[in-house]
């Protein structure tokens, strides 16, 4: 074959493989992510990564929709009884899981006791629940040992929740995440393939049957436009601006904020605010070292932060952070201003007047954070400076966020660590209400607020016991807020039926491009 | 000392080698000055004067925290500085004693230069990963990681070279007159390859500025909040079309002195005994 | 021959156990809970501990060396923690991406490093000689996560050449063509090692043009670039030939940098990624494949010496 064949050859190649190309791309949606999931087994997994991916493959009985309220998915309706105490969930009937079974009660049964037993907030309900059994084909039963208020924000919340699984699939597992072969769900998306390092695929579930209503939130209809779903790991946060700007991807993730207003401008990019405020969080260690039981210095510590200055310095534009003490954003149901006076004080000279009084003589206060989120690190060397003018003695140990989760989990190896809170629909979901999350705050006045917390279903009167806990937790200081953060996604303009911002992960039923 | 001056003489000769070494005395210069020399304090931080502009009173503008670009990158020379001696003096040192007992002694020799195959066959920058994982990033360590991988190529150098002079008459012939071992290896065989060993040295300094700065950029080199050059690439790159000055200062800077140092080992290999010359590796 | 060859093969055998437990030591002692990071932060610590036991990663550190050292000589390197697949199905993923950058790399190497090394040495001292010189050294002299970032800026978001990242299989959609995704790492990857390479190219030349043949050619009124070409560069390639398989040896591990910035789905990303999950099984295998696929290098490349010039003494 001469020279002029086989660059003929090439050409034809290289056109047909760009038609073929072309053809697919339209149906697939390339999602760049920040790195790969540890598994998507959403009862035992609480990465946002994995949620993310997750939601389009598995259900739970509820979901929430654009106002957090929980609302029913796989259920269809649900009495309640007894006072409270025991909940009838009539579910859908003509949902077929990916491997053709049909859902029934025994699937959710066999689910919902996996995730009681084993799943990471499985425990939060099931400390409650005496019993959950099928009283119907179609009908579940969960008796209560006492009255439960959050229970259906639980069962809506899949991050580490109850998504429902076939029988099959989920009786006999335990603790350790399910193979890819488990990955067996019923919502609109099936899983596909996993390339370690390259990508994870979903593909669209032909007999997929969506729920009815208007689109709202999660909730309401899901219409599958993309043939699949794409998610590519791309760690490097500039590799993911330049590939979607590129045309490479169609979704990118987790975008730094001093970016926003260049990319805002940028014709060819597309920006998605996330709906809830992720937030960064200082424990404090309640078990061992100079701030276990000293609630006027861990007072006094809080007294010398500036956040603002902190969040400028970690994010970047004011349109992307508010100062706000409060756990929740302003709007949203579970907001108050309980206690937040003392959110951001920025006086050094009180906070050094407030240490002497509690007993402080400058001996080292460990205070732990990763480098692998940049804004933690950021955040932390602002407060370890504040903190030196304000005379304490911050011993600032850097650590890859691996080295930090083992060390926080042993109580003499730290005083204080950062990290960060994703949004959460209830105030029961935060990890400071968790008596065994590494800082172990379980004073008797949280122990006693938290009991009455949980025992009432009456909004207002749960509204109003998170208030005293949210002063509480600016009295005793387990735990102290950073301020809201808006973080950001950037999309390619092709997208059409995108919301202006996401509801706690981007979905992308009613998506096309 | 003859090798020596004859060294300097050569590089003398080029001009290019010339202009490198006058680079590098600057950065020693801003290394040993640098809290004279610097404007700001380089971990002084202005939440209000972030990402500024190159201008007046930030010459090279300002990184995300608000941090003088100027300052940190005079500070960074030391890191510079301070990382490339440290590996060069770890690599020689450690790879000198094991290069030339082996090759005087052939039975310890044996063993030890079996114990450096086991090393060199670990791919340097993977090794080099886990070791900074497990053992924590600080400026020490890093010095010794950088220096144990070289530390292997300068041991199998030195090895050749020692066990060439070792057949040499002069050798021999202080061996005939009674002198120990010691004298041997230290007044008879090491003057004669102190030129060489410069020019690895002088390798050794420019690839272990790359080593560090790629340890940086991958998260396991200094700790992030020393000001060095990697560092400050490191943590300001996703800035590159925001604030390009952050990336474009301390790049510039690190490429100045690695080419410098390989210039100047260049210039100098050509006046090292053409016996060794193969022997150095280098760019 | 085949009894040297078999020699070196045996004196491999010590040399590997050695290095097996060198790896299995430094990856275990490194800091950091894989259940811990797995299950994420609302785990309980029960639930922590459970997984650790269902991990094997309670028993004692001895024994998981032997457990791990006995099923690698049954092929088995294990399960990946984070995965859940065997390690080496992870690695063979990878590895398709690493030894394609490597032979690309070694392309633009080729391409570019040997026909200027061979111009340099037959205008030894001329200012093409200084320039290509000087501009390789500079070329080695760039940090390669700095030259991919701007490689990435100018070609793919500017220009819109190449595609930015990733690396779609070639056995996958595309074929071939998707080979165009390596364009702009391996370039970035040849620009530090072509300068090894143009020196070693000149040096040997120019050490063959001195040796006997070469001048009875040139003697005989052969023309210059025929000489250059027939009897020096031939004979240079044996010297070239051992740089160009340790430089192959090495790009598969060092391409780590290269890899991050463009996210490529190789050896050495898998290894950064490992370490931070905490992924033991799957860093160890990387790392002991890495060193077992150098030493076989660093034997053949010392075969092909003894095949290729006959003055090497076969000891």
């Amino acid at each position: 074959m001469g020279l002029k064949t086989w660059l003929k050859l090439a050409v034809v190649a290289g056109v047909a493989a760009n038609i073929a190309g072309t053809a697919f791309a339209g149906g697939t949606l390339r999602y760049a992510t920040i790195g790969e999931p540890p598994s998507l087994d959403q009862q035992v997994i609480t990465s946002d990564l994995a949620t993310t991916i997750a939601h389009h493959i598995f259900e739970g009985l509820y979901t929430f929709n654009a106002a957090y309220e929980p609302v029913p998915l796989l259920a269809e309706s649900e009495t309640l009884s007894d006072g409270g105490k025991v909940i009838t969930i009539t579910l859908r009937k003509n949902v077929r899981f990916h491997n053709g079974q049909p859902m029934t009660a025994a699937d959710v049964v066999a689910s919902l006791q996996r995730w009681g037993a084993y799943g990471s907030r499985g425990g939060l309900l099931f400390d409650n629940v005496e019993r959950v059994e099928a009283t119907g084909e179609y009908e579940v039963t969960i008796t209560l040992s006492r009255p439960f208020g959050p229970w259906k924000n639980l069962l809506a919340f899949i991050n580490g929740g109850p998504a429902i699984y076939p029988a099959s699939i989920v009786e006999g597992a335990s603790k350790e995440p399910l193979a890819p072969d488990g990955y067996i769900g019923t919502g609109p998306y099936k899983f596909s393939a996993w390339e370690p390092n390259r990508y994870l695929e979903l593909v669209r579930y032909e007999d997929y049957v969506s729920p009815e209503g208007d689109p709202d939130g999660y909730a309401g209809r899901r219409t599958v436009n993309f043939d699949r779903l794409r998610f590519i790991p791309v760690p490097d946060v500039g590799t993911r601006v330049a590939g979607l700007r590129a045309g490479d991807f169609d979704y990118a993730e987790s975008i730094p904020g001093d970016l926003y207003a260049e990319l805002d401008a940028d014709p060819g990019v597309r920006t998605i605010l996330n709906g809830g405020p992720i937030f960064g969080l200082v424990f404090t260690n309640s078990k061992a070292g100079p701030l276990k039981d000293n609630f006027a210095l861990r007072r006094a510590i809080q007294t010398a932060l500036d956040k603002t200055a902190a969040l400028r310095v970690a994010i970047g534009p004011e349109s992307l952070w508010r100062a706000n003490g409060s756990f929740y954003p302003k709007g949203n149901v579970w907001y108050t201003e309980a206690g937040i006076e003392n959110f951001s004080k920025a006086d050094p000279e009180l906070a050094r007047r407030m240490a002497e009084e509690a007993g402080y003589d400058g001996e080292p206060i460990k205070f732990m954070v990763s480098t692998n989120y940049p804004f933690h690190y950021d955040t932390a060397i602002v407060y370890t400076r504040q903190l030196a003018e304000a005379g304490f003695n911050i011993d600032l140990q850097v650590y890859d966020w691996a080295t930090l989760i083992e060390k926080r989990a042993q109580p003499d190896q730290w005083d204080m660590f950062f990290t960060h809170h994703g949004f959460v629909p209830d105030p029961i979901l935060i990890s400071v209400m968790n008596d065994n999350y590494p800082g172990w705050w379980a004073t008797p006045e949280k122990q006693k607020l938290k009991a009455r917390f949980t025992a009432t279903a009456e909004p207002a009167e749960r509204r109003a016991i998170w208030a005293e806990i949210q002063a509480l937790i600016y009295e005793q200081v387990p735990t102290m807020k950073t301020g809201d953060i808006y973080t950001y996604n950037i999309a390619s303009p092709a997208l059409e039926g995108l919301a202006a911002s996401t509801l706690i992960w981007p979905h992308f039923w009613n998506v096309s491009k | 000392m003859n090798g020596l001056i004859s060294v300097l003489r050569s590089v003398r000769e080029r001009r290019l080698a010339t202009i490198g070494l006058i680079w590098l005395a600057l950065v020693c210069i801003a290394a040993l000055g640098a809290p004279l020399l610097a404007p700001f304090d380089p971990l002084d931080f202005d939440p209000l004067a972030r990402l500024a502009e190159p201008g007046w009173p930030h010459l090279f503008g300002t990184d995300h925290f608000g941090r003088d670009t100027l300052s940190r990158a005079i500070y960074g020379a030391r890191m510079a500085v301070l990382i490339g001696t440290g590996s060069v003096f770890v690599a020689l040192v450690v790879g000198g004693i094991v290069g030339m007992l082996s090759a005087y002694f052939t039975k310890l020799g044996h063993l030890l230069m079996r114990a450096v195959d086991v090393l060199m066959a670990f791919p340097a920058l993977l090794l080099a990963l886990v070791l900074m994982t497990l053992l924590e990033r600080s400026v020490v360590n890093t010095i010794i990681v950088i220096g144990t991988v070289y530390a292997t190529t300068t041991a199998r150098i030195l090895f050749g070279m020692t066990l060439k002079l070792k057949g040499e008459v002069f050798v021999e012939a202080a061996i005939c007159s009674g002198a120990g071992h010691a004298s041997v290896l230290f007044r008879h065989i090491l003057p004669n390859l102190v030129s060489p060993l410069l020019v690895q040295a002088s390798f050794i300094f420019a690839f272990a500025q790359l080593q560090a700065a790629a340890l940086d950029f991958l998260g396991l080199g200094l700790p992030p909040e020393v000001p060095s050059w990697g560092n400050m690439l490191s943590e300001e790159r996703i800035y590159i079309t925001r604030a390009p000055w952050l990336l474009i200062f301390p790049g510039t800077l690190i490429i100045l002195t690695v080419f410098s140092m390989n210039l100047l080992g260049d210039a100098m290999r050509d006046s090292i005994d053409p016996r060794f010359r193969k022997d150095v590796k280098g760019v | 021959m085949l009894g040297y060859a078999l020699d070196r093969l045996l004196t491999l055998v010590p040399t590997l156990l050695a290095a097996s437990l060198l790896v299995f030591l430094f990856v275990r002692l490194i800091p950091g809970d894989p259940a811990a990071i797995l299950l994420g932060d609302a785990a309980t610590p029960e639930q922590v501990a459970a997984l650790t036991r269902e991990l094997g990663l309670d028993q004692p550190l001895w024994k998981q060396y032997f457990l791990w050292l006995g099923n690698i000589l049954e092929g088995d390197f294990g399960t990946s923690i984070f995965f859940g697949k065997p390690v080496l199905a992870v690695i063979a993923d990878s590895a398709e991406t690493s030894i394609l950058l490597a032979v690309t790399t070694m392309g633009w190497i080729v391409l570019i490093g040997v026909p200027i090394g061979i111009l340099a040495a037959v205008r030894q001292g001329s200012w093409i000689d200084q320039a290509t010189s000087g501009l390789a050294m500079l070329m080695a002299s760039v940090p390669t996560f700095w030259l991919g970032l701007y490689f990435i800026l100018v070609f793919a978001v500017g220009l819109g050449w190449f595609p930015s990242s990733g690396f779609p299989s070639i056995t996958g959609e595309g074929g071939l063509l998707n080979l165009r995704y390596l364009v702009l790492p391996s370039l970035t990857l040849a620009a530090p090692n072509a300068a090894l390479i143009i020196r070693l190219v000149r040096a040997s030349m120019l050490d063959v043009s001195r040796e006997d043949h070469v001048r009875t050619a040139r003697a005989k009124g052969l023309h210059p670039l025929r000489v250059a070409i027939k009897h020096i560069f031939r004979n240079a390639l044996i010297a070239v030939a051992g740089a160009f398989g340790f430089t192959f040896a090495a790009l598969v591990s060092e391409a780590v940098v290269t890899e991050t910035v463009f996210s490529l789905p190789g050896v050495g990303r898998l290894v950064v990624q490992s370490i931070l999950r905490r992924d033991y099984p799957v860093i160890q295998g990387v790392i002991l494949i890495v060193v077992v696929f150098y030493m076989f290098v660093n034997l053949l490349v010392d075969l092909a010496y003894a095949r290729l010039d006959p003055r090497v003494s076969l000891k």
